[in-house]
C-alpha cells in the first residue's frame, strides 16, 4: 500500500506517454511470438511481446494494476526489438517495453537486482561496481602498454565501456583492438577512470537521468580531450551514443563528432590496405548483436572484416541481419532472471551449429560472454570470439 | 467463477507449480486471441504431456469446471476466448516436440503445440513437405490448426488441414485417452474419429497427438499478376483455367479497395485501375512442366480480358508478389484502429455477386469494406474497418456483418470457411445449418462431453445449449 500514490501517478503517466490508439495499433495477430527470444523459450504468452503488450493496454484501460509480477514481465524482456521488426502492423512494442520500465522504476517497482545495478551505477559510474579507477586493468599485464594510455589529446577517442573495462574474461577484446590501433597508426586516447558507463543501463531500467547524467559527462570529457571521433567495440554502447544520447541531450548533443563501431573502422583500415592479416582458414558464422544490427542497422561492416581475412568462409545462420535471434544477454536479464538468458543462448547456439561453423564471431562482448557460458554449460563444443579479437589473431600470424 | 485453493494445488500437483498461473497478470495475458473479444480465465494450466492433460481434464470434469483449449491464441473468432463464466485455459504450447518423422510412409506424428512453421521447417529439411499454409503458420499450432481445420492459399491444390491427419492421439472431457486413425492410407475400420475431431474447435476432445500426411516437396515455382478491369472477367477467367485442366498451386483474388490499401503501404506498384486482380502461382518438381503451366495459364488469362498480366521474372519479383498478398492485413490494420475480417465461404460462381452486394453494404453502412481471399476455392474474406470505440458505428458493423452472412447464405455458400464459429459467429449458426443437423451435431458433443465442459459458448447457438 506504500507504493499506491506512486503507482496512481505511474499508471496516468503511461497513458500520457502511450496513447490509446497506439497500443490498438497491435492487432494482436500474434506474429511477434515466433521470433521472441523468450517467447520462444518459455511458449508463455505472458513471456512475450502479445501478451506484454496485453498488460500495458489493460493497465491504460484501468483492467489491471501494477505489481511486482507485472514488473518481471518487462525486466524479463531483453529489449531485443525482433517484435517490432516482424509487426507488419508497425507496433513499436520495444519502445513501450522501455516506456513500461520507465513507469515501473518512478513506481519503485524494478526487480531487487536492478535497483542494485541502479545504485552501483549511481555510486562508482561502472555495472560492477568496482572502483572506477580500475577501468584500465585490462591493459596492465600487455607487453607493449597501449599507445593511447596516457594520452590527454588525441583526434580519436576509444570510448571501451563497462565490460571490456572490467571484466577480465572480455579484456582480450580492448587488447586486441589496442593492439590492432596501434598497428595501424593510429592517434588515439583512452579515458580511462574519466569514462563512465555509457548510461544504457541506467536508461533501459528506467532510470533515465541518471543516464542523462551519463551522457553529458562522457560528450564533454571526449571534447575536452579534443577529439572528434569516438570509436567504441560495444554496440550498446555504439547504439546510446548514436540513438539516445541526442534523445536525452538534445539534437546537437554530438555536434563535431563522430561516432564509430569498431567495425567500420577496421572495415576501412583492412580494405585500405593499412592492415594486412594473414590467411585463416577457418568456417565462421556471424551473430549479429541486436544494438549493432536491427537497433542500429550496421550489418555490413562486421562483414566486410570478415571477407577481408583471406581465406575465411562465412556461412549465415538461419536467422540473421534485421531477423537475427538475441544471444539473451541484452535488457539486463542477465541480472534478474539467469537461467532464462542460458536458455535463450542455447537456442542461438543451436542455430550457430547447424551451419557447420567452427567459430561463432560477433562484435559485442556481452554476446561473447552469453553464449561462451552457455556453450560452456551446455558443453557445445564451439568458439565464441568478438570480431577484433579475430582481426588481430590474423593480424599477429602475419608478424 | 472462484476457484477453491484445493481445486489449484491439485492441478499444481499434476504440472508443477510453475505451470499453473493465477495471478491477474498472468490471466490477462490469456484472456484474448487474434479478435477483440476478451475474457480472463480463472486459471491457466500448462500441461507437458498428455497424461498431464487427462489428469487436468478429470480433475475438471468433476468439478465441471469450463476448460477452454488452446495452442498460440492466433484464432479469428474468439475459439480460445474464455466464456464470461472464465474457467480454466488448457495451453497445450509446452507440448512441442516432433517425435517422429516417417519418411518410407511420409508421415509425421507431432503433439499439438508444435508451431506450424517450425514442422514445416523440419520437414523440409528431408525433402517432404506439409501444405497446409494458413496465414498464421508462424504463430499457431497443429493442434489450433486441427481444431479450425485451417486453410490457406494453397489448399486449391493441396487441401485443407483435415486431409492431412491421418491420425490423433485425444483425451476425452473425462479424462480417457484415445487413439485413433493410423498410417494405412485407407482406414476405414469404423468411424473416422480423426475426421470428427478436425474443425470441432476444441468442444469434443482436446487433441493432444496428430500424425500428418505428408508429401514430396515442390521444388520449382512461378507466380503471375493479372489485373482486369471487370470482376465477372475475373471471375470466368479463373473458371476457365480451372476448366483447361490446370491446377494452380493458388489462386488468390483482391479487390479495388484491397489493392489501394496496400500500394498506400508498400508503393510496389500495384494496379490502382483495376477492379481486381489475381495472384496465381504454379509450381511442381520439373521447371519446364511448371513453366509450360504458368505459360498455358497466362494465356488463358490474356484471352479471357486480362488488362495486364505479370509474371516474376525471377525470385526478388516472387517474393514482392507474395509481400503484396501477405501485408493485406497488416496495411488494412494501418487504417483504422479495430478490424472484422470474416472468411465467408462460397460457390466459386458466386463470388462477383457476392463482391458486388458487399460492395452495396459498405456503401449502406459507410464503412470501408476490403475484400480478398482465394478464388480457386470461393473463399472470401471480407474486412470491415472501423473503431470499436465509437458505440454508433460498432452498431453499423454489427449490421453490416450480418448482411454480409446473410448474402454468403443466399448465394449457396457459408458462414466460414477457415476461422471457425468460435463465439463471433454463433449468432448466425442457426441460419446456415439444418435444424436437423445442428440436433445431431449437439448430441454428438453430448455423447462425448455431457458436463459441457469443454469449451463452452462456442460454435453451437445460445437456443441449442439451453
Amino acid at each position: 500500500m506504500m507504493f499506491q500514490p506512486r503507482v496512481e501517478n505511474a499508471v496516468q503517466a503511461l497513458g500520457e506517454r502511450i496513447s490509446h490508439d497506439d497500443i490498438l495499433r497491435c492487432i494482436r495477430c500474434g506474429l511477434c511470438s515466433y521470433t521472441c527470444p523468450t517467447y520462444r523459450v518459455e511458449n508463455c504468452e505472458s513471456m512475450g511481446p502479445r501478451g506484454r503488450l496485453a498488460l500495458v493496454r489493460a493497465l491504460i484501460e484501468g483492467k489491471l494494476e501494477l505489481s511486482p509480477r507485472f514488473a518481471e514481465k518487462f525486466y524479463d524482456c531483453v529489449l531485443c526489438a525482433a517484435c517490432t521488426s516482424a509487426c507488419p502492423g508497425g507496433t513499436q512494442s520495444d519502445a513501450m517495453m522501455l516506456e513500461a520500465r520507465r513507469i515501473l522504476y518512478k513506481a519503485g517497482l524494478a526487480p531487487e537486482p536492478i535497483a542494485g545495478l541502479l545504485a552501483r551505477l549511481e555510486a562508482q559510474h561502472n555495472i560492477s561496481g568496482e572502483d572506477n579507477a580500475g577501468r584500465l586493468m585490462w591493459s596492465s599485464n600487455m607487453e607493449r602498454a597501449p599507445g593511447g594510455l596516457g594520452r590527454r589529446q588525441a583526434e580519436m577517442v576509444y570510448f571501451v565501456g563497462c565490460v571490456s573495462s572490467l571484466f577480465p574474461m572480455s579484456f582480450s577484446i580492448p587488447q586486441a583492438f589496442s593492439r590492432t590501433l596501434d598497428l595501424a597508426g593510429v592517434n588515439y586516447a583512452l579515458l580511462g577512470e574519466a569514462e563512465w558507463c555509457c548510461g544504457y543501463p541506467a536508461y533501459i531500467s528506467g532510470d533515465v537521468e541518471l543516464a542523462r547524467q551519463a551522457a553529458a559527462h562522457n560528450l564533454e570529457v571526449i571534447r575536452s580531450a579534443g577529439a572528434r571521433q569516438v570509436v567504441v567495440t560495444c554496440p550498446s554502447c555504439y547504439h546510446v551514443f548514436t540513438h539516445i544520447y541526442p534523445e536525452l541531450l538534445g539534437e546537437g548533443a554530438l555536434a563535431g563528432l563522430k561516432v564509430l563501431h569498431a567495425t567500420e573502422l577496421l572495415a576501412d583500415l583492412l580494405e585500405g590496405g593499412a592492415l594486412r592479416p594473414a590467411g585463416q582458414a577457418v568456417r565462421v558464422t556471424y551473430h549479429d548483436p541486436c544494438d549493432l544490427g536491427r537497433k542500429s542497422k550496421l550489418f555490413l561492416p562486421p562483414r566486410r572484416v570478415l571477407h577481408a581475412i583471406p581465406g575465411l568462409e562465412l556461412v549465415e545462420m538461419a536467422s540473421t541481419g534485421e531477423n537475427s535471434l538475441c544471444c539473451g544477454g541484452g535488457g539486463n536479464v542477465e541480472s534478474s532472471a539467469p537461467s532464462l538468458v542460458e536458455s535463450m543462448a542455447a537456442r542461438r547456439l543451436a542455430e550457430a551449429q547447424d551451419t557447420g561453423a567452427e567459430l561463432i564471431v560477433t562484435a559485442c562482448q556481452q554476446c561473447k560472454r552469453t553464449l561462451t557460458s552457455a556453450a560452456r554449460k551446455r558443453r557445445v563444443r564451439m568458439r565464441i570470439l568478438d570480431v577484433v579479437e579475430l582481426v588481430w589473431q590474423a593480424l599477429s600470424a602475419e608478424g | 467463477m472462484e476457484f477453491c485453493r484445493e481445486f489449484v494445488q491439485e492441478l499444481e500437483q499434476i504440472v508443477g507449480p510453475a505451470y499453473v498461473h493465477t495471478d491477474p497478470v498472468d490471466l490477462q495475458c490469456y484472456a484474448f486471441d487474434a479478435t477483440f473479444e476478451e475474457w480472463r480465465p480463472d486459471v491457466v494450466v500448462r500441461p507437458a504431456t498428455t497424461d498431464e492433460v487427462a489428469r487436468v481434464l478429470r480433475l475438471c470434469n468433476e468439478a465441471r469446471v469450463p476448460v477452454i483449449p488452446r495452442g498460440m491464441g492466433s484464432g479469428l473468432a474468439g475459439g480460445t476466448v474464455p466464456s464470461p463464466n472464465g474457467g480454466l485455459v488448457l495451453s497445450l504450447t509446452r507440448m512441442n516436440r516432433i517425435q517422429e518423422i516417417d519418411e518410407v510412409n511420409m508421415t509425421v506424428t507431432v503433439e499439438a503445440g508444435v508451431i506450424t512453421a517450425d514442422l514445416q521447417a523440419e520437414v523440409e529439411r528431408r525433402g517432404l513437405f506439409y501444405p497446409p499454409d494458413p496465414s498464421s503458420i508462424k504463430h499457431s499450432t497443429i493442434g489450433g490448426n486441427i481444431a479450425c481445420n485451417a486453410g490457406g492459399p494453397r489448399c486449391l491444390k493441396y487441401g485443407v488441414t483435415k486431409d492431412y491427419v491421418m491420425g490423433v492421439k485425444a483425451v476425452l472431457a473425462d479424462g480417457r485417452v484415445f487413439s485413433a486413425g493410423g498410417k494405412p492410407i485407407k482406414y476405414v475400420t469404423g468411424y473416422d474419429l480423426p475426421a470428427l475431431l478436425t474443425g470441432s474447435e476444441g468442444t469434443l476432445a482436446v487433441v493432444t497427438e496428430a500424425l500428418l500426411r505428408l508429401t514430396v516437396k515442390p521444388t520449382v515455382a512461378r507466380t503471375a499478376a493479372v489485373a482486369f478491369h471487370d470482376l465477372d472477367l475475373a471471375s470466368q477467367a479463373v473458371n476457365k483455367v480451372l476448366w483447361a485442366g490446370f491446377v494452380p498451386a493458388t489462386l488468390e483474388l483482391m479487390d479495388d479497395t484491397t489493392i489501394h490499401t496496400v500500394e498506400e503501404y508498400l508503393h510496389i506498384g500495384l494496379p490502382l485501375d483495376a477492379a481486381a486482380m489475381l495472384i496465381v502461382e504454379s509450381d511442381g518438381r520439373d521447371e519446364r512442366v511448371v513453366d509450360d503451366e504458368m505459360q498455358g495459364m497466362v494465356e488463358i488469362f490474356r484471352a479471357a480480358g486480362a488488362a495486364d498480366v505479370r509474371v516474376a521474372k525471377d525470385e526478388k519479383e516472387r517474393d514482392a508478389l507474395w509481400r503484396g498478398r501477405r501485408s493485406v492485413s497488416p496495411s488494412l490494420a494501418r487504417r483504422r484502429p479495430h478490424k472484422l475480417g470474416e472468411d465467408i465461404s462460397l460457390p466459386r460462381s458466386a463470388i462477383p455477386e457476392a463482391i458486388r452486394r458487399i460492395k452495396g453494404v459498405a456503401a449502406k453502412y459507410g464503412l470501408p469494406i476490403a475484400i480478398f481471399g482465394h478464388a480457386g476455392d470461393g473463399n472470401l474474406h471480407p474486412n470491415i474497418l472501423f473503431d470499436r470505440r465509437d458505440a454508433e458505428e460498432w452498431a453499423r458493423v454489427q449490421q453490416a456483418m450480418a448482411e454480409i452472412f446473410a448474402i454468403a447464405l443466399e448465394l449457396g455458400g457459408t458462414l466460414t470457411g477457415e476461422h471457425g464459429v468460435g463465439i463471433m459467429k454463433r449468432p448466425f449458426v442457426s441460419q446456415a445449418l439444418d435444424p436437423t443437423a445442428v440436433e445431431a451435431m449437439w448430441r454428438i458433443k453430448r455423447a462425448l462431453d455431457p458436463h459441457n465442459i469443454l469449451n463452452p459458448g462456442k460454435v453451437f447457438p445460445a437456443e441449442v445449449t439451453g
